[in-house]
């Protein structure tokens, strides 16, 4: 065994201290105790003098499969970066296990680490770049074999073992690069756009895996991702985040079906939501949405009786799939398609309600439709939402 | 007016050959789509239409012209990428203009007037004239591209993915959008993209790219319904369609079954009688469903095959279930609201009406049923 020592090493980005502290120390491993939570509490991390993480609340208990996601810029990345101890934090406490870690060294954090780009040793085989951080903490070799044999069907990478980096494929890199993460058995797995620089399909293979690896070792994780896909079909439970705060956490469905605002409604769902400013006309009886610009009415849910009244504006919220088309339905109301699509698994209408604004609605019905037919539809009403026109918060019904 | 033809085409990049013997015949005024996957000469066809790229060997028709010879600007062709490209310091009037002040197809004002007038109407952007193209959305950004297009009448219009840089609910928008333009456009578009749901959605035909040659050229349903090949089925949805392999054989009195492997045994389910015949002859087959044709249940029943779940995926509208029958993965779609713990007890069947056969040797398509329904349709 040959140790590895850097003397007088320097290289600077304008990394903040913790940052050039973490890598001069790449090469440290370690563990602490298995039950732990992360609990990130009232964090705010000051850069540039703008909270990039602003009063920001989590708590994801022990074993979880947590995402946290957002556009670029909310501030997701730096949350991670502030548990792995990559940032500085501003103010607040983070804590694994209920052991605040705001002080402790990023070594002494008990996390695993896999980001965006693979960062695997070119000169090493992929044992070797999986046993590096066993090596570094001097673990005996026949524990290092077996750590590493352990981990290595896992993530599908047994065959690989003796390839170098370079000849592998991406798919095949993140794998390693997650099993390098994962041999140090850390209480914390920390993810970073794992997926994000690997196509379609590979995509869609690794995120099964991940999904599959994580309920057997049952390690509390954290996904940071853009990709609502992703977070959607990955996580236990979803944070949503926007310009440094926390908009919304819950179950995928919940944040599908109760958005809290306007943000996290049109976020979430492919095709989006239907999310259109719209008038309430009618009297005290009958109440409609209103799309002035084509005159089209529809019919307001009775749930929303006691919250919104004729002169009001909001932002009607309906997903595709929860407008029907009822033709023997005397309350539903006159449309015209302008587009009709048949992408074979299903069909998608488009409604013109305004100037280059058009509502969707998906079908699967096998029954086609030509462009300007008449069609009656009715929103499904548990499913419609609305909206504070200027706050954008979700305006609740009875 | 303007049909294209290609006769056999070939281009080579050193020893790449992009375009092989390329036969193609383009209807005046068709949506055409050229669809598939990274590398597959879609690009390097619009470029040989355009006149950017000169086959090694065949001819370009436009009309019944051979135009192999004849500049692109000569050519009455005009071309969208994937970024607009709009001249950032210039109103959407002086960026629609533009074409019609260059020196080689230069007009006086009032005909730009009258010219830009038209387009912007037809794209719904005359109240932006005057606007600078950091003023505006997105979606009229690309109707200002086209707009500046159209202008010059193209008699063919060409369009490199233009909506691929776009998040995928942009995309969703402004397929909409220029799926509710299509009518008006009155020319010959030839439209090239990689993503399946525009394909299916803008064209009026769809040509299927696979290593420089055609797979296949038909309608959205033809490719969806009646793919020629495993290759084409799995370009077409999401999730991707199961494809394993069968054995024809014979099930309850004698008539013809398909045999699927499940759990070291083989499940028979009826072959349809429109079918059979096709299938008659052959004994290893491969058999393809398409997921919202796979039910699932949770317990066991006559008919279903018995496998683990291996994942759920809740993806918004819809969840995807991974099932796992020995070493063989399908996926089925189902509600959002599924839930059932990984490695569950899992039944499937999936639906024989709407199978699809091919051949085990080269993935040809064999058969489905009511074949000719999803084909009479368009002729």
């Amino acid at each position: 065994m040959a140790g590895l020592t850097f003397k007088n090493v320097f290289k600077q980005y304008g990394r903040t201290k913790a940052q050039q502290v973490f890598d001069a120390d790449k090469t440290v491993a370690l563990d602490a105790d298995k039950s732990v939570d992360a609990t990130v509490r009232r964090v705010a991390a000051q850069i540039d003098n703008q909270y990039a993480v602003n009063d920001f609340s989590l708590e994801c208990p022990d074993g979880e499969f947590i995402g946290i996601l957002g556009p670029s810029g909310c501030g997701k990345t730096t949350s991670l970066r502030m548990v792995a101890g990559l940032e500085e934090i501003t103010r607040g406490e983070i804590l694994i296990g209920g052991r605040m870690v705001n002080n402790l060294h990023p070594k002494d954090r008990d996390i695993g680490l896999a980001f965006e780009d693979y960062a695997l040793y070119p000169p090493l085989n992929v044992f070797e770049n999986i046993a590096f951080n066993l090596r570094a903490k001097g673990l005996p070799d026949e524990e290092i074999r077996r750590k590493v044999m352990e981990i290595a069907p896992l993530m599908k990478v047994e065959d690989l073992l003796d390839a170098k980096p370079a000849g592998l494929s991406g798919g095949q890199k993140q794998r390693v690069n997650i099993a390098r993460a994962l041999v140090r058995s850390p209480s914390v797995l920390l993810l970073d756009e794992p997926l994000s620089h690997l196509d379609g399909k590979m995509r869609q293979i690794l995120r099964t895996e991940i999904k599959r690896i994580h309920k057997q070792i049952n390690c509390t994780t954290i996904l940071v991702t853009h990709d609502q896909l992703e977070a959607m079909s990955l996580s236990d439970r979803i944070a949503i985040m926007k310009d440094g705060r926390l908009q919304q956490f819950g179950t995928p469905l919940e944040v599908y079906d109760n958005p809290v605002n306007v943000f996290v409604a049109g976020f979430i769902g492919e095709p989006p939501m239907n999310l259109f400013k719209v008038g309430i006309i009618g009297n005290a009886r009958e109440r409609y949405f209103h799309f002035a610009e084509r005159g089209i009415k529809v019919r307001v849910p009775d749930k929303y009786g006691k919250a919104v009244f004729p002169g009001d504006m909001v932002v009607l919220g309906v997903r595709p799939t929860d407008v029907l088309i009822e033709p023997d339905n005397p309350a539903a109301t006159d449309a015209k398609v302008a587009v009709f699509e048949n992408l074979g698994d299903e069909k998608r209408i488009s409604i013109e309600v305004g100037p280059e604004d058009y509502l969707t609605l998906i079908t699967d019905n096998e029954k086609r439709y030509k462009p300007g037919v008449g069609i009656k539809i009715i929103f499904r009403e548990s499913k419609t939402h609305i909206f504070d026109k200027s706050t954008g918060e979700r305006i609740q019904g009875e | 007016m303007a049909r294209i033809t290609l006769e056999h085409v070939t281009k080579t990049f050193g020893s790449t050959t992009a375009l092989n013997d390329i036969d193609l015949d383009v209807h005046d005024k068709e949506f055409f789509v050229l669809f598939g996957p990274a590398g597959a000469g879609k690009t390097t066809m619009l470029k040989t239409i355009a006149g950017v790229e000169f086959p090694d060997r065949g001819l370009v028709r436009i009309d019944d012209r051979i135009v192999n010879l004849v500049d692109p600007s000569e050519r009455n062709v005009s071309m969208v990428f994937e970024n607009y490209a709009l001249y950032p310091h210039m109103t959407v009037f002086d960026n629609i203009a533009s074409p019609m002040r260059s020196p080689l197809h230069r007009r006086d004002e009032e005909h730009i007037t009258r010219e830009v007038a038209r387009v912007a109407d037809l794209m719904g952007i005359d109240a932006l004239l005057n606007r600078l193209p950091s003023q505006l959305s997105n979606g009229q950004r690309q109707r200002t591209a086209l707009g500046r297009c159209l202008v010059r009448k193209p008699t063919v219009f060409l369009m490199d993915e233009p909506l691929a840089h776009l998040d995928a609910k942009l995309r969703h928008l402004m397929r909409t959008e220029l799926k509710a333009m299509q009518s008006q456009f009155d020319t010959t578009t030839i439209y090239v993209t990689h993503d399946y749901m525009e394909a299916l959605s803008l064209g009026d035909r769809i040509a299927i790219l696979n290593n420089g040659r055609f797979e296949q050229i038909g309608t959205g349903d033809e490719i969806y319904y009646t793919p020629v090949s495993e290759f084409v089925a799995r370009l077409v949805g999401e999730p991707e369609i199961n494809i394993v392999d069968a054995q024809v054989t014979s099930g309850s009195g004698g008539k013809p079954a398909i045999a699927i492997a499940s759990g070291g045994e083989r499940r028979l389910f009826p072959i349809p009688d429109d079918v059979a015949p096709t299938l008659d002859g052959e004994r290893n087959v491969r058999m393809g469903i398409r997921g919202i044709n796979l039910s699932y249940r949770f317990d066991p029943a006559d008919g279903y095959m018995p496998g683990t779940v291996y994942n759920l995926e809740p993806i918004g509208n819809k969840s995807i279930l991974t099932i796992k029958i020995d070493d063989t993965t399908y996926q089925a779609v189902a509600p959002n609201d599924l839930d059932v713990e990984l490695d569950s007890p899992v039944f499937i069947r999936p639906d024989p009406g709407a199978m699809l056969f091919f051949r085990k040797s080269d993935g040809v398509f064999l058969a489905r049923h009511d074949q000719r329904h999803f084909l009479g349709e368009n002729n």
